[in-house]
């Protein structure tokens, strides 16, 4: 794939772009049908249903954490922060406030935005470990403190959205087919938007940072600007995803959202699949959920818990030392 | 005394006792950034490794923790080398994202291994050390708290004068100081770093004996002590072992005077916030140089 062109002076020529388009297309259209297909093949209602949404879920979060990582460079390890903060908004306005999750989703959203605003203000003067450190300090007070105001948060049992049935206006169904195309949208709108950013101006900035933040600067790149636009647009559609994860599950709890566990397992799609690329988080994602399915059986009948856990750690581990572009990427020099 | 002054003066106290614990361990994490610039994010599951493995002795032996320090000593350090040259090695000398997701990734199969093991439920050891109190006038301690205490000063006099006296100690020192100028006079071999990572998950698994005889284990240990190692280096300056010895102190009794006049569960809130406060505008610690980058 020519997607990940590592600088802006080596921009693909126009014959090798359209033709990049159009392999890149084939294969996404295959995926869409395939994927729309899945509900004829498995019926409306199916435990394998639940599971593809499950998967598109943790696919459009490794998305959304590829835009800052994979493309930006800067390793957050609190993502977790934007997800909880999308998750727990949406539940928590539908609930206290009976805000519909429509509206309720999108408050969470600006919230998200608004903190990852002040996540880049205080942490952006801090380069590669030292931020993804601080991400994770922050990542780790909110825990703590969504595990002490239980008022707000339900403290550590968590949250549970108040369920009334088949409702539009509540955006909650028994059926898990309405969740598989909203997932189904934000994976291929995720995905659309990940190439465009591969390809524009800004996506180029956030790369030329990325390979050399100095060099950048020094070539004219609004360094700050840059990064704040990067890291709001990833928390916006990490607290998306959020939000459809709490509609889908009914539930979140302070672990679920703001824990370094879920941390880990919104990078581990693009880790396995291929850190800034677009095709990456939708293979590793599925990847990654496949996995978790197999070791969820094996646990099942062995009565071992946490192979799952065990899994992603050993797949991490590997992917990292073997293979540290990501199977769809190419070994790119470290960050 | 009035009563706050008594709640503020045991708090302190205590916090100092419980701090030469998270300081002995926060030595560990500072000498394997100092020496290789490896950010150990696994350091908190050695330290619960530790506990494990003097908790799996006294099962079997019924022996107090503090006797099996030798034992857990060697084991943890045997394990260090063996990660140090398996795992770590390639990564020496650049802090990069990579390292740091590969010690995340042993951070995860630890603490999963671990609870496979032991399985999820607390466990703790009855030490004689431990139900005891030393009591003077309103204020009281633990005989544990102390003893692990005194260990822990000890263990830290022994390494500063192992490092300050015998040849590897001071090889070690200069690859801390100047890994470029050490590299030159042929300091920064394969052995060096072997040793500096094996002596820092050492002090880890000791620090791991003392802290059972009075703080239970469970899997979630880990990733609750590696915060603070990670938050005790980086006020005491990356690297530094001295910084790290006393960013432990000043953690553990920011943290007991929390937990006294505001609320337990929040205990490790302002450390997360100091630890902010300290990355964005002291990034060099209290004791750290400006060349530790």
């Amino acid at each position: 794939m020519d997607v990940s062109m590592p600088s802006t002076k080596n921009q693909p020529s126009p014959r090798r772009l359209r033709n990049g388009v159009s392999n890149r297309l084939i294969v996404a259209a295959a995926f869409v049908v395939a994927a729309c297909a899945l509900p004829a093949i498995v019926g409306t209602n199916s435990h394998l249903l639940g599971i593809a949404v499950r998967a598109m879920l943790f696919i459009a979060l490794g998305q959304a954490w590829n835009v800052v990582a994979g493309i930006g460079g800067q390793l957050s390890l609190g993502h977790g922060v934007f997800f909880g903060v999308g998750a727990y908004g949406t539940a928590i306005l539908f609930n206290s406030f009976g805000v519909t999750p429509w509206v309720g989703s999108l408050i969470g959203l600006l919230a998200s935005v608004a903190v990852a605003g002040l996540m880049g203000g205080a942490t952006f003067r801090l380069r590669g470990v030292y931020f993804a450190l601080a991400t994770v300090a922050i990542s780790l007070c909110l825990e703590k403190l969504a595990r002490h105001f239980i008022d707000i948060t339900g403290g550590d049992a968590g949250l549970a959205v108040r369920f009334i049935g088949d409702s539009l206006w509540a955006a909650q169904s028994r059926s898990p087919l309405p969740f598989f195309f909203a997932s189904l949208l934000m994976v291929v709108t995720y995905y659309v938007l990940t190439v465009w950013l591969l390809r524009n101006k800004f996506g180029y900035q956030l790369q030329a940072i990325r390979d050399d933040e100095e060099a950048a600067a020094a070539s004219g790149v609004p360094v700050f600007r840059t990064k704040m636009l990067g890291l709001t647009l990833s928390a916006a559609m990490t607290a998306l995803a959020g939000a459809l994860y709490v509609q889908f599950y009914l539930a979140i709890d302070p672990g679920a959202a703001f824990g370094l566990g879920q941390a880990i397992q919104i990078q581990l799609p693009s880790l396995i699949g291929g850190l800034g690329t677009a095709g990456g988080p939708v293979l590793g994602g599925a990847i990654m959920i496949a996995v978790s399915e197999l070791t969820n059986w094996l646990s099942a009948h062995t009565a071992i818990h946490g192979l799952d856990i065990l899994a992603y750690g050993l797949i991490l581990l590997m992917v990292v030392m073997f293979v540290p572009g990501g199977l769809l990427g190419r070994a790119r020099r470290a960050a | 005394m009035s009563s706050t002054t008594v709640s503020l003066i045991q708090a302190i106290a205590s916090g100092v006792l419980v701090g030469g614990v998270y300081g002995l361990f926060s030595i560990g994490f500072s000498l394997a950034f100092g020496v290789m610039r490896i950010v150990n994010f696994a350091h908190g599951e050695l330290v619960m490794l530790g506990m494990y493995v003097a908790y799996s002795v006294y099962l079997l032996t019924g022996a107090d923790p503090l006797l099996a320090i030798p034992i857990v000593a060697i084991v943890l350090a045997i394990i260090g080398g063996a990660l140090y040259l398996v795992v770590y090695e390639r990564f020496v000398g650049k802090a990069t994202l990579q390292q740091l997701l590969v010690a995340i990734a042993i951070s995860m199969v630890i603490q999963i291994v671990l609870q496979m093991i032991y399985g999820p439920e607390t466990r703790g050891v009855q030490s004689a050390l431990g139900s005891q109190y030393l009591i003077y006038g309103p204020f009281f301690f633990s005989y544990g708290q102390i003893s692990a205490f005194v260990v822990a000063v000890v263990c830290v006099g022994v390494l500063e004068l192992l490092l300050q006296k015998t040849r590897w100690g001071k090889l070690i020192r200069a690859v801390a100081d100047d890994p470029e100028a050490a590299e030159i006079v042929g300091a920064n071999s394969r052995v060096v770093n072997t040793i500096a990572f094996a002596a820092s998950c050492c002090l880890a698994g000791i620090a791991g004996c003392v802290l059972i005889i009075y703080y239970p284990v469970n899997p979630g240990t880990g990733m609750a002590l590696m915060p603070i190692a990670l938050i005790a280096t980086v006020i005491g300056g990356l690297g530094s072992i001295k910084g790290a010895f006393l960013g432990g102190i000043i953690c553990a009794v920011l943290q007991q005077l929390t937990s006294t006049f505001w609320s337990p569960a929040l205990q490790d809130v302002p450390l997360y916030v100091l630890l902010l406060v300290f990355l964005a505008f002291f990034p060099f610690g209290l004791l750290g140089r400006k060349t530790a980058h």
